[in-house]
């Protein structure tokens, strides 16, 4: 069963020996209960500023809409370059927190109309100063004098100054799916039965950064400082589990020596 | 901040609801409220005894009693318009206000036959004895309706049966239809007063002659001031009227004989409140209680007060004492005196008294709420045993201070701290546990409430938790098998887990049950300070 947000607070409040609430006083709680309430929105923030790209906080399950190829997907438009990232956000407070810049992929399977051979390859990211600097004049001159010599099959993502789209060098000339990983933003704990979304074994980096916020609140500091380093170590393990859990290994492909 | 602290506090100096919540923080050990609790005479506060039916027949139906009396082996009481004496309340009760009674006494048979004296409209009870050489001494009753005459009743012969005895009555003529509310023996006199045609005159009997206001010695004095009671003190006799006291002096001599004042600034609201206890005459005046001695002394209105730390209590007392019956007793074993107040349509639950307790700095007052007692008394009965009884406005009679209930119903008692600062009101401070020293007569199992900021709505308040950890000990020579706990401390300490945090907060124990009485001496209270917020 996911922990809920009353279960986090209650675990709080009882490790520092204060008054736990219950279902029915959960939405009126005051003083240290309300803080604690805070508290923790505060330490599921802190979480995901400092890693956004843990598993848990994933936009939507990976191959959802194209086997192996991400969980979004945005088809292109020929002649089009700049895409927004999250089609149905309208401003960047409901955008994605984060996406895998290094991990786009192009397609055109399952495009409607489109036959073997298919396009499938990684798009290279690069940077808005070596887009600026080597491909946007060009490829701006010729789609703004009517000529679509320019366009072509995408090999470059760009992103917007905004972070709120992503733009393709050369400017697609047919329809694409161009998938890639986001990662969603998360959302503040309200009713008492609101759920975390990650798995009940790593609540305990929650319940520390509260601890910490709570002791400084109560100006104790050696606490504050105890409950402090408890949270890196529990981040650090949770990083370590979710992010890096495969093999790690070594190659070298050069051929020439 | 720093780590755990301690704090202890030892219970005692009863109820105070004179003082504002910052200078309480200067006296941890006093209570807040004190409800169904008393001042113990050995420290802290003991939950009271309950009452118990005095036998299972009533005297007069369900008619109200209007005045007790530890008399003989038994009890006189005056319930309704009629005067009974029984000795233990199981049986049916001897009617005593009888006419014709022979001046040299009846047999049981006699005086059970006479016709009835007819008694009007009988209010609360006064009496007086006159113990003479006579057995158990002459009773004389008054009662505050201004209708009747002092009734006298004797009783002679020491058979334990009521059938073996000798029965005298007869109602004292004063002055020809003269009737009296209030009585008193005073240096071999009778003194009356409450006349309602005369209400500022006393009267007094003949020399050693009760029965008599026209023969030697007698003689009457009229005061300025409406008298509302009369007490006999030491060779004095206090009088005390609605705005004055006086003192009859020299009784004896009629040349000597005269009134002094003793203060014309204080007066008692009611003759029932006036009782002798540790050597001093204690009686309720529109601004507190006070003690005859201190007043005469002191001749001050505020200095002779001795109920300053309820003083809220007894305004709002003074204030309803129109419509208010009081009655009061003294508990000699317990150094106490006990003052019960109610209106004429306030149930048993809601009645209501005040315990005081002598203790070396004066007296320590708590509250009583639940026991009706417009009459009641106290005295030592033939055998020598003091005996305690109140009765109720159904007709029941009581034998008062004693088990574990309100004749079966629950005793609701509370005890609640001032807020405790910890020595710093601004820090705010985590409490970790308590040990609550108690001192249990029996199994008890009182719950403990905590209320943090002054039950501040915005700070979070921990749910109430009950001690059910309290056995009864067992102590040598006293524990039956079974029934108590080998190994349990006289005197425990309960120690008992808390949660919560704030400024300040005090503690409540409470109960509501009919397990024996506990009380509770002290309190210990580990806390973590954690920063001014």
């Amino acid at each position: 069963m996911a922990t809920t947000y009353l279960d986090l607070s209650n675990e709080v409040l009882r490790e520092l020996n204060e008054v736990v609430m219950t279902s029915g006083t959960f939405s009126s709680a005051t003083g240290i209960q309300s803080f604690v309430k805070d508290a923790i929105n505060k330490s599921i923030f802190d979480i995901a500023n400092e890693e956004p790209q843990l598993p848990f906080f994933s936009a939507g399950a990976s191959g959802g809409t194209d086997p192996f190829y991400g969980n979004v997907t945005v088809a292109s438009v020929a002649g089009t370059r700049w895409y927004t990232l999250k089609t149905d956000s309208s401003s960047i407070t409901t955008d994605y927190s984060s996406v895998d810049w290094d991990d786009f992929y192009l397609t055109t399977i399952n495009v409607s109309g489109e036959t073997t051979p298919y396009v499938s390859k990684g798009l290279k990211f690069l940077t808005l100063t070596d887009w600026k600097r080597y491909y946007r004049d060009s490829e701006n001159s010729d789609d703004a004098e009517g000529s679509d010599a320019s366009h072509g099959e995408p090999v470059y993502v760009i992103k917007s100054p905004d972070h709120r789209k992503f733009g393709l060098s050369p400017i697609p000339d047919k329809v694409y799916n161009v998938h890639f990983y986001a990662f969603a933003k998360p959302t503040a704990l309200s009713a008492y039965n609101d759920t975390i979304v990650m798995p009940e074994q790593y609540s305990n980096v929650i319940t520390a950064r509260t601890r910490y916020y709570v002791h400084q609140f109560k100006e104790n500091l050696q606490q504050a400082s105890f409950a402090l380093d408890e949270y890196k170590k529990n981040m650090r393990t949770m990083k370590s589990n979710l992010i890096n859990p495969t093999p790690k290994y070594m190659s070298d492909d050069r051929t020439y020596f | 901040m720093a780590g755990s602290q301690p704090f202890s506090v030892p219970l005692g100096g009863g109820l105070n609801k004179s003082t504002n919540s910052l200078n309480l923080l200067q006296t941890p050990g006093v209570a807040t409220k004190l409800r169904n609790f008393e001042v113990s005479t050995e420290g802290g506060y003991r939950r009271i005894n309950g009452f118990s039916l005095f036998g299972d027949t009533l005297p007069n139906t369900t008619n109200d009693v209007e005045g007790l009396l530890v008399y003989a082996d038994g009890v006189l009481a005056v319930v309704g318009d009629d005067i009974f004496f029984s000795q233990d309340g199981e049986s049916t009760w001897l009617q005593l206000n009888k006419a014709s009674v022979a001046s040299s006494g009846d047999n049981f048979s006699t005086f059970s036959g006479r016709s009835e004296l007819a008694l009007t409209g009988i209010d609360q009870c006064e009496f007086a004895i006159f113990e003479g050489t006579s057995d158990y001494g002459e009773v004389i009753i008054t009662d505050k309706s201004g209708n009747n005459k002092p009734f006298l009743f004797k009783m002679t012969g020491t058979s334990a049966n009521l059938s073996a005895r000798t029965y005298f009555t007869s109602q004292i003529t004063i002055s020809g239809s003269t009737k009296a509310k209030f009585c008193t023996i005073h240096d071999q006199h009778l003194v009356v007063a409450g006349d309602p045609t005369t209400p500022n005159t006393i009267y007094y009997s003949g020399t050693n002659d009760i029965d008599s206001f026209s023969s030697t010695g007698s003689g009457s004095i009229t005061l300025e001031d409406k008298v509302v009671g009369l007490k006999s003190f030491r060779n004095e006799l206090f009088i005390f009227c609605q705005n004055s006291i006086f003192k009859l002096q020299n009784i004896n001599n009629s040349s000597t004989v005269a009134v002094v004042p003793v203060t014309k600034n204080v007066g008692c609201l009611d003759g029932q409140t006036i009782q002798e206890i540790a050597g001093d005459l204690i009686f309720l005046a529109p601004d507190g209680f006070r003690t005859v001695a201190g007043t005469s002394r002191i001749g001050d209105v505020e200095l002779g007060t001795i109920s300053q730390a309820i003083q809220p209590l007894i305004n709002d007392i003074a204030a309803a004492a129109n419509t208010l019956q009081f009655s009061s007793v003294v508990l000699r074993d317990k150094s106490q005196y006990r003052m019960f107040y109610s209106t004429s349509s306030d149930t048993a639950a809601t009645s209501k008294g005040i315990i005081g307790t002598l203790r070396p700095k004066g007296f320590e007052w708590s509250e009583t709420l639940g026991i009706q007692a417009p009459a009641i008394t106290s005295g030592f009965d033939s055998t020598g045993t003091e005996k305690v009884y109140h009765g109720d406005r159904d007709g029941k009679i009581y034998n008062h201070n004693t088990g574990n209930n309100f004749n079966g119903a629950n005793i609701e008692a509370e005890y609640q701290s001032p807020d405790y600062d910890y020595g710093d009101l601004g820090t705010l401070k985590t409490l970790d546990y308590a040990k609550i020293s108690f001192t249990p007569e029996g199994d008890a199992q009182p719950t403990l409430r905590i209320r943090f900021d002054y039950d501040s709505l915005d700070t979070p308040q921990p749910a109430d938790v009950v001690l059910t950890e309290i056995p009864e000990p067992a102590i040598f020579g006293l524990a039956l098998f079974g029934s108590q706990k080998f190994g349990a401390s006289e005197q425990p300490l309960v120690r008992q887990s808390l949660t919560g945090s704030g400024h300040s907060n005090f503690f409540k124990i409470f109960s509501a049950d009919t397990n024996a009485p506990y009380s509770i001496n002290g309190l210990y209270i580990n806390y973590r300070p954690s920063g001014r917020q």
